[in-house]
């Protein structure tokens, strides 16, 4: 390959780029004019955005009980209460005692280090108790931090949402809003689930579908790249994983891995439920990914300007990366709208089953499902279910209509009629 | 291409049909009583079981030597017409009425009893309430199978079972006696397994050796194969005196003997319907042969077991229903649904949050009357594993549950907060409590094992089969850890079956469980929790607390027997490998023309009682038995 | 046309080995073992039971010992239904499960037929929007929530229908419209996007040209066209429906295969999860191939190799 070529090559490449861009240009100006669509682009940033900024709202924190206010219907009186009560000292504290904390560890950490370096034959207890006492240590270390926080009724939180919730304390104080959509079992504020469910379900809905998109799109886009045999045989290998029953699959692996032991070994490498969910899920909604991929990279693989760039004797990487993939963008969108729906759906499933996500977590999905819990034909607490099914239902018609619209706008075929 | 579509839609109009003959190819005609029977039933073979709905369904079909009594549910005359305890109240002689049948028209002998008591303590049966007949002399050896034989002891030889015969049917028996027993080191090095023991069995004069194999193993020579070897069952302290006449005898004078015969796995089961269907196709409704009030004619997975009375019973004057329907529904709303739409005439359990507004109706509802009952709602504690293997952790975790909160929030029929394992009504016994909610000192004692303010405290995780209520339960418990002690607490559920296995192998760290009293005495809740019991599940063993039991076994005096197990439950509470948290109440609700239908302490309802009164209408203020006021 | 049958056959007994070993190993890999749930035996029993079941020999000697006896037809006793085999299991629940799933199927496909065809004529009107909008209630929410809310309207608001059982045809209603629901969605928009399609396509244009009317040549024209989508479609939603109406069985308390799917997985019951994984693997099989055949029926430039 010489400089030559190559030069070439990236020459060939602005026009295509121009391409892509007046392509998405035309989609958009068509999208635009599908008010469906539209509208529902513009719902699904305000959930996100909701979402986001939950910790921010004034809202009753999701997991505070108060069992003498079960289920309290919705009420619009008093709008705000004072319902939320927040340790910042605490938070103040917790620092230098996390730093007392961090010392500790390091030092058991060395300690550790010098067990292993000696390596004794009888030391394997020495190290089992070390390495015991190190992973007390930095649960211990997690406890310190989120202790505040679960103290005032939240889940466990990352930074952002710890800094969100020290910032709305000192904004609005105490008052939250009151229980305008009603409590649960427990007097816990729906509304404020609701919210906190948001930011659960759309996070599932997303990371477990890129998840398949990643597998998906790098498995079919190299079976339809290479070809020939290896192809063949690549495609196979999804049929026959077609065919195995998926939900049977997701079940098990997640009953066999929240068995105690594995989940404590699991624990200690940080992975929880939830991860286990993204990635099973991930793992099998790749494979019509895959299937549509190939399907589009082989018709791409003929069109003139990927020959062109074969030709000028472009690299396989470099075709795939600025050929071919921008092109899958459309097919890809299009399927990234219609499987988080799916995947939200599903994640409600495993809550029916009871293997969704863990108090006190929550999702819509769990919410939905305590709200079907308790509509009997004796007493109908309306308000736990219409909420959490309005929020879901709501969010997965935007997608679906979003999608729709996507897939109308992008295909040139469609929009000529 | 019209044709073409045509195929498609006599295709569609294939299925439709196909529809149609598989909804009414199984219908069935309307059963005269229909009632939830929670999960489907794991079995119906006696020595199997273990939970209510399995118990509902074996009592109509089978009957032991007695049966309980549908207001009480003490022991009344059920095989047995009438029986004689001898003056120090180790030997029972029961006298089987001539008229008892099996379903296919054969008398119930007293032979049946010893078939059916011997296959419950069988090691191959591997029943989990094998235990409940170890009252009986020498039952416990037999039991345990070949690690209880010593040198001398008479034993059986039970050698491999012939092929091609089903697998209910025994090996040839061999009887003689154990000389002794070698140990043969295996040519791969492992540790004593008792697949290389060799019994060596003196019979006839002559010493044999046996080694359990299969016939295709090899052994060394001269070593012949067997399946298992026991003790002779004839030193089990069970006889058939004659066809109609038993005797059972027992080590220890054990005053709720009869109560306990009375209990399922004791029902006899007919051994040429086992032998010649083999297991399990032996329980199927076309084979099987039973001797209770009713028949087993139909079972659908998942969806009902059917019953009809039968015609050999020898009560059968006295059996009023005619067909009966056990519904295994076991969502709980969905059974509720049933209920109110008038499809099902009694349901065990309705949701908690239903219960609760359906007391508050005015004017009262009459078809439902909570009631104690003699089930104890408690969390076990897995004291195997830190940091629960410390005695201050577990005292601090009871001091720490607020169990008003959790009766008034999570229960629904007035159940009310335990501090005891034995619940009150217990005849002549004194509940032994535990301390009540006491953050202050729980925080103490938690400080004191090393976590003050739950500081360093791992996170545990509470453990509960599949239900709405257990859950929110698992939830207030979670919380008020939380708020009290500072310390995380997770849950995970887990459905029955799988629920079970993890308690017996204490995969958990907390775990929620309840117990019905088996019989009505104190000890059915304490024995449990002897080193190694077999629904100990706390991994609590203490030999005080074993001599306690064992003790109380012995004493033949009522007063002085109540006292020992009170101290035994008083040591129980003071280590707290269990935490009590509530008594159940009944919660049953029952269609006003059900008749027959009785409240009582352990909530079981024989169906051989019921009947349905057809003048009796919906709106009837007091109109069973089961809206009377319980005592 | 017979050498792809004989292609088809080879490729499902594959499919189904395959399976059988993944499903096979996964089982195996679980700590405990299979047999875990059979304690509570005096240790020497135990050794007896794990010989009896080939446990304590060389992982390959079980494998082919289970594989054995599932070609010979025999997936053993459930673990957890004490007196079934798996086989009885399957033989009860599976005309149940066809039963309600056909009958959905049929729901769904008329529901989401007429939405997709209607809106694919009159996009962007009303009635597109409207029809799009009922179908898409299947997708939107979760079963149970549906489920639930049907109970409510049409059991106990206006009844109509009895709440739950299996038994008569009005029990099956109520049932197969909420699981129909799920698939009519997707029905839907492949039918409207399989119409749009074929709307732009050549031939259809040409018969309108000739001054057809839209109807006539959407119904007779597009249609077959834009069928193949929907019924590539259906052949794994009819197998999906015949294991899978997991919540709908519970809710409605009907003894179909779904719930016991679900149960073989969360109860460990390792035989009848290898009996009804199996189960599936043939089903989707048999369905797709049969789509592969419908193509031929439903386009004749189909050649079937």
């Amino acid at each position: 390959m010489t400089i030559n070529n190559a030069s070439s090559a990236s020459e060939r490449l602005p026009a295509n780029a121009a391409k892509g861009v007046s392509l998405g240009k035309d989609a958009w100006r068509r999208l635009r004019r599908n008010r469906m669509a539209m509208a529902s682009l513009v719902a699904l940033i305000i959930i996100g955005l909701l979402a986001f900024f939950t910790p921010l709202l004034p809202l009753a924190p999701p997991d505070k009980h108060h069992t003498n206010l079960q289920y309290e219907p919705p009420k619009l009186f008093p709008l705000f209460a004072k319902s939320f009560e927040f340790d910042l000292d605490a938070v103040q504290a917790s620092r230098s005692k996390r730093s007392e904390t961090r010392r500790e560890l390091a030092e058991l950490e060395q300690r550790l280090e010098q067990i292993r370096r000696e390596a004794e034959p009888n030391s394997s207890l020495a190290l089992e108790t070390s390495t015991t006492a190190i992973r007390r240590m930095s649960n211990e270390l997690s406890n310190i931090l989120q202790r505040p926080y679960r103290n005032a009724g939240f889940p466990d939180l990352g930074a952002i949402s710890r800094w969100m919730v020290r910032t709305r304390y000192t904004l609005l104080g105490e008052w939250s809003l009151g229980s305008i959509a009603g409590r649960d079992e427990f007097g816990r504020d729906v509304l404020s689930r609701v919210f906190w469910g948001a930011r659960i379900s759309i996070i599932v809905g997303i990371v477990a579908t890129l998840v398949s998109l990643l597998i998906g799109v790098t498995y079919g886009a190299l079976a339809g790249y290479i070809g020939g045999w290896v192809d063949d045989v690549m495609m196979r290998i999804v049929d026959i994983l077609y065919s195995i029953p998926f939900i049977f699959v997701v079940i098990f692996i997640i009953t066999i891995l929240s068995q105690d032991d594995i989940k404590a070994w699991l624990e200690s490498w940080g992975i929880d439920r939830i991860t286990i969910f993204y990635l099973v899920v991930g793992a099998i909604y790749w494979l019509t990914m895959a299937r549509v991929v190939r399907g589009q990279v082989i018709s791409l693989r003929n069109e003139p300007f990927v020959e062109a760039a074969r030709a000028v004797g472009a690299r396989q990487s470099r075709i795939i990366l600025h050929h071919i993939l921008p092109n899958l963008l459309s097919v890809v969108i299009v399927y990234l709208t219609l499987t988080i729906p799916r995947v939200m759906l599903f994640e409600a499933f495993l809550s029916f089953l009871g293997l969704g996500v863990e108090p006190p977590n929550v999702s819509w999905g769990l919410l939905a499902n305590e709200g079907v819990k308790v509509i009997t034909p004796v007493k109908v607490y309306w308000w736990l279910i219409v909420f959490p099914s309005a929020a879901l239902g709501i969010t997965l018609y935007a997608l679906n209509f979003l999608g729709d619209g996507l897939r109308d706008a992008l295909d040139p075929k469609l929009a000529a009629r | 291409m019209l044709g073409r579509t045509w195929i498609l839609f006599a295709m569609f109009a294939g299925g439709l049909a196909a529809v149609g003959w598989a909804v009414y190819g199984s219908r069935l005609p309307p059963a005269d009583f229909t009632f939830i029977n929670e999960t489907e039933v794991a079995s119906v073979d006696p020595a199997l079981i273990t939970g209510q709905p399995e118990g509902r369904i074996v009592h109509a079909i089978f009957e032991g030597l007695v049966r309980p009594r549908a207001d009480n549910n003490r022991a009344e005359p059920g095989v047995a017409e009438k029986w004689e305890i001898s003056d120090d109240g180790r030997t029972y002689i029961f006298h089987l009425r001539p008229d008892a049948r099996w379903s296919n028209g054969d008398p119930v002998t007293a032979h049946d009893f010893l078939y059916s008591i011997r296959r419950l303590i069988d090691p191959q049966t591997a029943s989990r309430y094998a235990y409940q007949a170890w009252y009986i002399v020498n039952a416990k050896r037999y039991s345990l199978g070949g690690s209880a034989l010593t040198p001398g002891d008479p034993v059986e030889v039970e050698l491999n079972p012939l092929d091609g015969l089903p697998n209910t049917v025994r090996g040839k028996l061999l009887l003689g006696k154990l000389v002794r027993i070698d140990s043969r080191t295996s040519s791969q090095e492992k540790s004593e397994s008792s697949r290389d023991r060799v019994y060596v069995v003196e019979r006839d004069g002559k010493e044999r050796h046996f080694q359990i194999a299969e016939e295709s193993d090899n052994v060394a020579q001269g070593v012949e194969r067997c399946r298992q070897v026991l003790l002779d069952f004839r030193e089990v302290g069970v006889r058939a005196i004659d066809n109609r006449t038993l005797e059972i005898r027992l080590d220890e004078p054990t005053p709720y003997f009869l109560d306990l015969l009375a209990f399922y796995p004791f029902s006899p089961v007919h051994r040429g319907c086992l032998e010649k269907h083999g297991k399990p196709a032996w329980t199927r409704p076309e084979n099987i042969v039973t001797n209770g009030a009713f028949r087993l004619v139909a079972r659908r997975i998942r969806d009902r077991v059917r019953l009809q009375r039968s015609e050999n019973y020898w009560d059968r004057a006295n059996v009023r229903l005619n067909v009966v329907d056990a519904l295994s529904v076991d969502n709980r709303s969905t059974a509720l649904n049933l209920y109110m739409t008038g499809m099902v005439d009694w349901v065990t359990v309705p949701p908690a949050e239903v219960l609760r507004e359906l007391l508050k109706s005015e004017p009262p509802r009459n078809d439902l009357n909570p009631a104690p009952q003699l089930t104890t709602y408690y969390y076990l504690l897995n004291t195997t594993r830190p940091p629960l293997d410390d005695k201050r952790v577990r005292l601090a975790l009871g001091l720490a549950l607020d169990r008003e909160e959790i009766t008034r929030v999570a229960t629904g029929a007035g159940e009310k907060p335990a501090l005891s394992l034995v619940p009150p009504s217990m005849p002549n016994y004194e509940q032994q409590k535990c301390q009540p909610f006491n953050p202050e000192a729980a925080r103490k004692l938690l400080a004191e094992a090393g976590y003050p303010d739950g500081r360093g405290f791992p996170k545990i995780e509470i453990l509960y089969n599949t239900d709405q209520q257990h859950q929110a339960i698992a939830e207030l418990v979670r919380k008020q850890w939380q708020r009290e002690l500072g310390i995380t607490a997770s849950l995970r559920n887990e459905e029955w079956g799988s629920f079970q296995d993890s308690q017996q192998q204490l995969k958990f760290l907390v775990a929620r469980r309840a117990w019905v009293g088996d019989y009505l005495d104190p000890n059915t809740y304490l024995d449990m929790f002897v080193t190694d019991g077999e629904n100990n599940c706390t991994g609590f063993g203490n030999a005080a607390y074993d001599t306690l039991i064992a003790d109380a076994a012995k004493e033949p005096d009522v007063e002085k027997r109540m006292k020992i197990l009170e101290s035994a439950e008083r040591l129980l509470m003071d280590e707290m490998p269990i935490i009590p948290v509530y008594f159940y109440v009944s919660r049953n609700m029952v269609r006003p023309k059900v008749r027959g239908f009785y409240n009582n302490l352990q909530d079981t309802h024989p169906l051989n009682a019921i009947w349905i009164d057809p003048n009796v209408d919906d709106k009837a203020p007091r109109p069973n038995e089961y809206m009377e006021p319980v005592q | 046309m017979i050498w792809f049958i004989v292609r088809r056959l080879i490729g499902l007994v594959l499919t189904l080995w395959v399976v059988f070993t993944v499903s096979f190993l996964l089982m195996r890999a679980v700590p405990g073992g299979p047999y875990s749930g059979e304690r509570n035996l005096p240790p020497e029993i135990e050794e007896n039971v794990k010989h009896r079941y080939r446990l304590d020999r060389p992982i390959y000697e079980q494998y082919g010992f289970e594989l054995g006896n599932i070609l010979s037809g025999d997936f053993g006793q459930s673990m957890r239904l004490y007196d079934f085999d798996v086989n009885q299991v399957i033989a009860q629940g599976l005309p149940i499960s066809a039963a309600l799933g056909i009958f959905a199927l049929s729901f769904a496909v008329t529901l989401g037929l007429s939405a997709g065809i209607v809106s694919a004529l009159y996009r962007g009107s009303l009635a597109d929007w409207a029809l799009m909008s009922l179908a898409t209630i299947g997708i939107a929410l979760p079963s149970f929530v549906i489920a639930g809310l049907s109970i409510m309207l049409f059991v106990f608001l206006i009844p109509v229908f009895p709440a739950a059982g299996w038994g008569t045809f009005r029990q099956l209603v109520l049932p197969a419209v909420c699981l129909g629901s799920l698939y009519a969605a997707e029905i839907a928009r492949i039918a409207r996007t399989g119409m749009l399609d074929a709307m732009s396509q050549d031939y259809v244009r040409t018969a309108r040209a000739k001054g057809l009317s839209k109807l006539a040549v959407a119904l007779r024209h597009a249609l077959p066209g834009a069928m193949m989508p929907v019924v590539s479609f259906l052949g794994p939603a009819v197998a999906g429906i015949l294991t899978g109406s997991v919540v709908i069985e519970r809710i409605f308390a009907i003894p179909g295969l779904g719930w016991h799917f679900v149960q073989a997985a969360l109860q460990r019951d390792y035989t009848l999860a290898m009996g009804l994984v199996l189960l599936y693997t043939l089903l989707l099989y048999t369905m797709n191939f049969l789509v592969d055949l419908s193509y031929g029926i439903l386009d004749p430039r189909v050649e079937l190799k």
